[in-house]
């Protein structure tokens, strides 16, 4: 007993210096960097957990963008090198890695995460330590009121104005013709939620009665229940405020119950390449919101999507885009401001975007105050098996089909 | 108030969901009556089984279905392993806190395995029947959903007649009762107790095979499901295989019908409810015996 | 005896003054930020652990539900912050009264069933309070979360790193000092007459409920105070992570690992275990495979050495110094095993 105590106490403290050199290790990095050394830019991104798909996508965008900016001699003379992290889709590590990526690793430059719940813990360290921080994903509105001086959302429109365009157009249809009823159902996370509550704003002021309103959490599996409930009201229109694969389940859940409204509109799901699939092909009439089309004719994106196809096969998608337009936002305030590396030239880049436009594959960019951009997403509709802009009318592809036919 | 229609199709949904719940019960309540251990890794089982079913239909095309001919004897030769290398070689003393823990331990390995292997993305089964219904007084019941409560219904009744009328399940059951006095009438209870164990995963395979069909599975699925299901063992009272059903079945109900006035996120807490006021007022449970007094 | 004790002392200080040297020159130390971030982190498992400590250490009860109670501290201080306007530390300390309070109906439901319930009812907790602050979205933020005020906002971030780190380092000393004078009290005898035969103590007098409930809310406390500084330091709340079974389970882990009836060894465990998770999220970053790690070292830990490194290796220590030193409880599994096979 007595010789066992203090043993113990030798054992605690020898445990304290091996955990100083462990630690103290894997603490290199940080010297002096030559100028002609790579950009090094640090991403955190969810590559597995709740948002493992659409994390994957920005990581495909982040990777193009570095790919054709290194091609044509980098930046500054400087080649592009991406250090990307994996934070599991979970807030404790995108902080974790922020710090390790800006603390330890001293990168020049961070691009943002996926999700809202990730950009607003990642945007806080990146503001802390005074970095730029430009993301590709964090649409929703309570990112712009956290007071953040550094933060640019690299899209066209924040989350509330995704459906402007269609709730402009339900609310102009003949009285006869326009819905009466709606009912929505939401994930619990701040950017579904808020494409689907903009819309429900607009389209309760219009006088179109709501008759369901759920809110499920993101691990949520089994949506029979909110279906059944969808069914039974029998709305006239159904708004899914979703990721990826609630909405296949909350879909599928409603085709299980034959319930056929006249207009479904679901946000971001539907604009994923394995919708169809997942679905079994029963995506007839379908709505999703989209900021990026990659047949948009801007310059930029020619180039993008050209070049896109060349490195993975497939056309690039909203996810990817969003991504590609972060690298094309930092990229233009670096060249014009000249510089990139922690310290000053991050307050500098800051400032150059506050007061400028960005061209981009998304069409031309520029931020308020709080790091808001100023647009609307165009409405994309499924018929015949292939997705398509419906609205606005200036740049449609086909005709808005309403009612919507059977799924 | 709810219209009848929403009613009769919660009642259904309740039903089949219950269904389920009384399977995976079963399990949990048969590795508790034979070694005193709350299994935490049978829905971690659960997850990889149907995990094996999804992975099943992506490589061969098969329906899901088929791949319950290799689950089932798999997952009861490693219930059988992990009792006899594992599980029985902890000390007597503490063995009811260990083996929470050394269960705790196995679900992490399958839900970082399941990780590691397939990654945290979300999968589901894709079937020509997905979304296919048949109608019922007006209730939709989704082809799948009735799959999955017929094939959890045959495995319930098979362990049900295989318990009650064959000589190894009167063997399970007086180890159950009374091991000591078990092994007097010699029986060999060490072996018994294997092959319960066993019997228990092998219903995680079939349950999670029925899960597959109509769910979408990710590595961390099983938190959602070992909460219910421990609520039910205790409400049914440890240790009680018709207890747990009956109280898988009343809570499944509850849980469906309590969706339409709550949502379906307070719905849930009807388990913990349930469970504690078990505790508070009957920690034996409801439909326990003599055994669970002791717990 | 007395000599030994004495011995001990004299050996045992320099020791201690040592490793608490070093936990204090350690923010001197750390080449960066992130490394300063990892220690505050390795910290907060050390105080957690040891908090849970005074209820599985002392009781031999295990709750895997203690990841709650640390949710309850932390959303509890961000609530009082963010809705009543508490200055920070404020709400810390009246958040930690308030779980403190609310332990006691807790414990009196969870401690009147033993053994196989115990475990249940620690884990329904974590659950349920998981559905509830991701449901009750007007109060508690849902599954958006919920943003804590900075308690320094002047501070730059490395900064704020080092002040939150010398505040851990006090709470850690304050909940070891604690642990060292319950474990020398009437009250932790009692409290470890339960752990050894909970009907004996009870029939030779032993107050054993009024004392497992005690124990429980300061257990209780200790783990709020822990949650709410955490909450504080990081910012960002989120019931996933606040009331997640798995932070229960680390907790669990970590003072097994080093040895639960040591007032050292949850200390120990939280080194091991924060840094080796922290090592393989760097290292294997892209998988899953920190899960598989703990659950491994889980599985031995149950196994081999219950009761700990601390023990497994002071006994070979301790054989070396005092060979034919005896305890009460030296039973080994084997001879248990032929005990209950008889």
């Amino acid at each position: 007993m007595h010789a066992t105590a203090r043993v113990k106490l030798g054992i605690a403290a020898s445990a304290v210096a091996v955990a100083l050199a462990v630690t103290g290790c894997t603490g290199d990095g940080g010297s002096e960097k030559p100028a002609s050394d790579p950009i090094v830019i640090g991403i955190s991104l969810p590559l597995t957990g709740d948002f493992a798909e659409p994390g994957k996508g920005v990581q495909r965008g982040y990777e193009a963008w570095a790919k054709i900016v290194n091609d044509q001699g980098g930046l500054l003379g400087r080649k592009i090198e991406l250090k990307i992290l994996d934070d599991q889709s979970n807030a404790d590590r995108v902080v974790a890695d922020y710090e390790q990526l800006i603390g330890r690793d001293k990168v020049d430059l961070v691009f943002g995460p996926f999700s809202t719940r990730l950009v607003v813990p990642a945007g806080r360290v990146a503001e802390e330590y005074g970095m730029l921080f430009v993301e590709p994903a964090g649409a929703a509105a309570q990112v712009f009121e956290q007071g953040f001086k550094n933060l640019f959302y690299a899209a066209p429109a924040v989350a509330g104005d995704h459906y402007n365009h269609l709730a402009k157009h339900i609310l102009a249809l003949p009285a006869d013709r326009r819905p009466k009823t709606a009912a929505y159902a939401a994930m619990d996370d701040p950017f579904a939620q808020g494409t689907a509550y903009g819309l429900k704003a607009k389209l309760e002021a219009g006088g179109i009665t709501t008759v369901v309103n759920e809110v499920y959490p993101p691990n949520t599996t089994d949506f029979g229940g909110i279906a059944a409930k969808i069914a039974a009201s029998k709305a006239d229109i159904v708004v899914g405020g979703s990721q990826y694969q609630d909405g296949v389940n909350l879909i599928v859940a409603l085709q299980q119950l034959n319930y056929q409204p006249k207009l479904a509109a679901f946000s971001t799901a539907p604009t994923n390449p394995e919708f169809a699939k997942a679905i079994g092909n029963k995506t007839e009439g379908i709505l999703a919101p989209t900021g990026y089309t990659n047949k948009a004719k801007y310059p930029s994106n020619l180039e993008f999507v050209e070049k896109y196809k060349a490195q993975f096969g497939t056309e690039p998608e909203e996810d990817e885009a969003n991504a590609y337009t972060t690298g094309q936002v930092v990229a233009a305030a670096v060249k014009a401001v000249g510089c990139a590396e922690q310290g000053e030239c991050q307050k500098k880049l800051v400032d150059w975007l506050r007061t400028n436009k960005v061209e981009t594959v998304v069409g031309p960019l520029s931020w308020d105050a709080q790091g808001r951009p100023q647009g609307a997403h165009m409405i994309q509709q499924w018929a015949g098996g292939d997705i398509q802009i419906v609205l606005p009318e200036d740049v449609k592809e086909a005709g808005f089909i309403y009612p919507k036919p059977a799924w | 108030m709810p219209s009848g229609g929403l009613l009769l199709q919660s009642v259904v949904l309740g039903l089949l969901l219950g269904g389920l719940y009384a399977l995976l019960a079963a399990g949990l309540t048969l590795y508790f009556g034979i070694m005193r251990v709350v299994m935490i890794a049978h829905s971690a089982f659960l997850i990889l089984a149907a995990y094996v079913a999804w992975w099943f239909n992506v490589r061969t095309g098969l329906d899901p279905l088929l791949s319950l001919a290799g689950t089932v004897p798999l997952f009861f030769v490693t219930g059988v392993a992990m009792q006899r290398l594992l599980l029985a070689r902890l000390r007597p003393a503490t063995l009811t806190m260990m083996s929470v823990l050394l269960t705790f331990a196995i679900a992490l390995f399958i839900e970082g395995m399941l990780g590691y292997l397939f990654t945290g993305t979300q999968r589901r089964i894709q079937l020509a029947y997905s979304a296919s219904s048949l109608d019922l007084f007006g209730a939709r019941i989704a082809v799948v959903k009735l799959i999955a409560f017929g094939l959890a219904g045959a495995a319930l009744l098979g362990l049900y007649l295989l318990l009650k009328h064959s000589r190894f399940g009167w063997a399970l059951r007086a180890t159950i009762q009374h091991r000591d006095a078990a092994r007097l009438a010699g029986i060999d209870t060490d072996r018994v107790a294997g092959y319960g164990f066993g019997l228990g995963l092998a219903t995680a395979a079939i349950g999670g095979t029925a899960l597959a069909l109509d769910a979408t599975v990710y590595p961390s699925l099983h938190w959602h499901w070992i909460g219910p299901l421990m609520a039910i063992i205790v409400v049914g009272g440890l240790g009680s295989i018709p207890g747990a059903a009956i109280a898988a079945m009343v809570l499944g109900m509850a849980q469906s019908l309590l969706q339409i006035p709550l949502g379906t996120t307070w719905a849930q807490t009807v388990f913990y409810l349930a469970l504690f006021a078990t505790l508070a007022l009957r920690p034996q449970g409801f439909f326990g015996g003599r055994l669970a007094q002791r717990f | 005896m007395r000599s030994v004790s004495k011995a001990r002392v004299w050996l045992g200080l320099p020791v201690l003054l040592a490793g608490v040297g070093l936990v204090l020159s350690f923010p001197s130390l750390a080449p960066n930020p992130y490394l300063l971030s990892v220690g505050i982190v390795v910290l907060n498992y050390a105080v957690l652990s040891t908090a849970w400590n005074f209820m599985g250490g002392f009781t031999g009860y295990i709750s895997l539900g203690h990841g709650a109670l640390a949710g309850l501290g932390a959303y509890g201080t961000a609530l009082l912050i963010t809705k009543a306007g508490m200055p920070s530390f404020a709400a810390l300390f009246a958040a930690t009264a308030i779980v403190a309070l609310l332990a006691i109906p807790l414990g009196f439901a969870a401690l009147r069933v033993r053994g196989a319930s115990f475990v249940i009812v620690s884990i329904a907790l974590v659950l349920i309070l998981l559905l509830v602050f991701q449901s009750w979205a007007s109060l508690t933020g849902g599954s958006s979360g919920l943003v804590v005020p900075r308690p320094f906002p002047q501070l730059l971030r490395p900064e704020h790193h080092r002040v939150f780190y010398y505040l851990f380092a006090g709470l850690l000393a304050l909940a070891l000092l604690c642990w060292w004078l319950i474990d020398r009290s009437r009250f932790g005898l009692g409290l470890k007459a339960v752990r050894e035969d909970e009907d004996k103590a009870e029939s030779l007098g032993t107050p054993t409920f009024a004392y497992k409930l005690v124990i429980f809310t300061v257990s209780a406390a200790f783990t709020a105070l822990g949650g709410g500084l955490y909450a504080l330091w990081f910012g960002d709340l989120d019931p996933v992570f606040q009331f997640s079974i798995l932070s229960g389970a680390y907790m669990v882990l970590m003072a097994l690992l080093g040895g639960v009836r040591n007032l050292f060894g949850p200390v120990l465990g939280a080194l091991i275990v924060g840094i080796g998770l922290e090592y393989f999220k760097v290292e294997y970053g892209n998988t899953p495979l920190h899960l598989v790690a703990s659950g491994l070292l889980l599985a031995v830990v149950v196994m081999f050495m219950p009761d700990g490194v601390i023990p497994s290796v002071s006994n070979v220590f301790g054989r070396f110094f005092q060979p034919t030193r005896a305890s009460i409880r030296e039973v080994s599994a084997e001879q248990l095993r032929e005990e209950a096979r008889r």
